[in-house]
């Protein structure tokens, strides 16, 4: 049964390229400008999500400064520097993985992409021993420090400053989750020969993801674990 | 791509990668050896330039100018709804009735007495 039996004419979707070139789309595949668009209207949401947290925490940090000092300085910052070199090299990898996919050598992008899984776990490994250390301490989501009205109650401001780094961190663990999964499913795209040299805007905005997850980082390290440098621990 | 491309693309994620790494070392020292006093403000400053290296190199932002204005004006408009919001609950902070930081303070009307406590 053809459009024009219910009365609409087939009507094809044009797209052009950066230097003018015009050519039909075929499939969500076809139109890599619009996808990258499309992607970065998602990313802002995300940034909007993190951008609202760093604007409490800015603002808390205003009418605390000392307790979040006191707070930051007894983070793990060795643990923190290396998984923030960690991710770093991370985003290289995933780079370099979709520059060897759009010069065609697709065993290449392939190692990158595994090699930044193996990135991603290492970050989640180092993060858990970091929590676990804290959680030791004596320091984390419900336990009496974080609770008000009780003989182990911390300052408000720390109250406060660690329940958004727990929030924040682990939101931010959670967006490496979804990253990897990501990543395993770009795997079998490529396996299967639906991500090609030609159609690669799939690994393009996954490693624009994995971008948006390393910007993010980029801010939440220094706002936690540095602020406090060079006040003692 | 032609090998050419791709080898200077390459050697661009190398250069950028070199100098993420700089910024992060400076990160660490920077408590330690200048601006001691206003740490924060460093610390975010050296953020910023990192995420300005990433958006423009490893996210593909230069020379995408119709995307690029959309994110900048995007921005635009998060950042003026969140100096919204700092205003007012900076107004709010200081009413009486703000349960925002500290513990309201109440009155309890026992009939004869009048008794005030923190809740």
């Amino acid at each position: 049964m053809s459009h024009e039996e219910h009365g609409h004419e087939y009507v094809p979707e044009i797209a052009t390229t950066r230097d003018g070139k015009q050519f039909e789309v075929q499939g969500w595949q076809g139109d890599i400008y619009g996808g990258k668009l499309g992607f970065w209207l998602f990313m802002l949401t995300e940034i909007m999500m993190f951008g609202a947290m760093f604007l409490v925490l800015t603002y808390y940090y205003s009418l605390h400064p000392q307790d979040f000092i006191d707070a930051s300085s007894h983070l793990n910052r060795l643990l923190g520097g290396t998984n923030t070199v960690v991710l770093l090299v991370s985003a290289l990898t995933m780079g370099l993985g979709l520059l060897k996919m759009r010069a065609g050598d697709v065993k290449g992008a392939k190692l990158m992409i595994y090699a930044t899984i193996i990135l991603a776990f290492i970050f989640l490994g180092i993060k858990a021993v970091e929590w676990r250390e804290e959680y030791v301490h004596g320091v984390f989501l419900g336990l009496d420090a974080l609770q008000s009205g009780n003989e182990h109650s911390r300052p408000f401001g720390q109250i406060i400053f660690y329940g958004m780094y727990f929030t924040m961190t682990g939101l931010h663990g959670f967006h490496i989750i979804i990253g990897i999964g990501l990543m395993v499913w770009l795997l079998k795209r490529i396996n299967s020969g639906k991500v090609t040299t030609e159609h690669h805007i799939l690994h393009f905005n996954i490693a624009l993801y994995w971008d948006l997850v390393h910007l993010i980082w980029v801010f939440v390290f220094p706002y936690y674990y540095m602020i406090g440098a060079g006040h003692g621990h | 791509m032609d090998i050419n491309t791709y080898k200077a693309q390459r050697a661009n994620y190398y250069k950028v990668l070199g100098g993420l790494l700089l910024l992060t070392a400076i990160t660490f020292i920077q408590p330690h050896m200048f601006l001691e006093h206003y740490t924060f403000a460093a610390q975010l400053s050296i953020g910023a330039i990192k995420a300005w290296l990433i958006v423009m190199y490893y996210m593909h932002m230069k020379g995408e100018t119709l995307i690029g204005w959309t994110v900048v004006f995007a921005m635009s408009l998060v950042t003026f709804f969140f100096i919204v919001v700092m205003l007012d609950v900076e107004h709010f902070q200081y009413e009486d009735g703000s349960h925002i930081t500290s513990q309201p303070h109440i009155e309890v009307d026992y009939g004869h007495h009048t008794a005030s406590h923190e809740e």
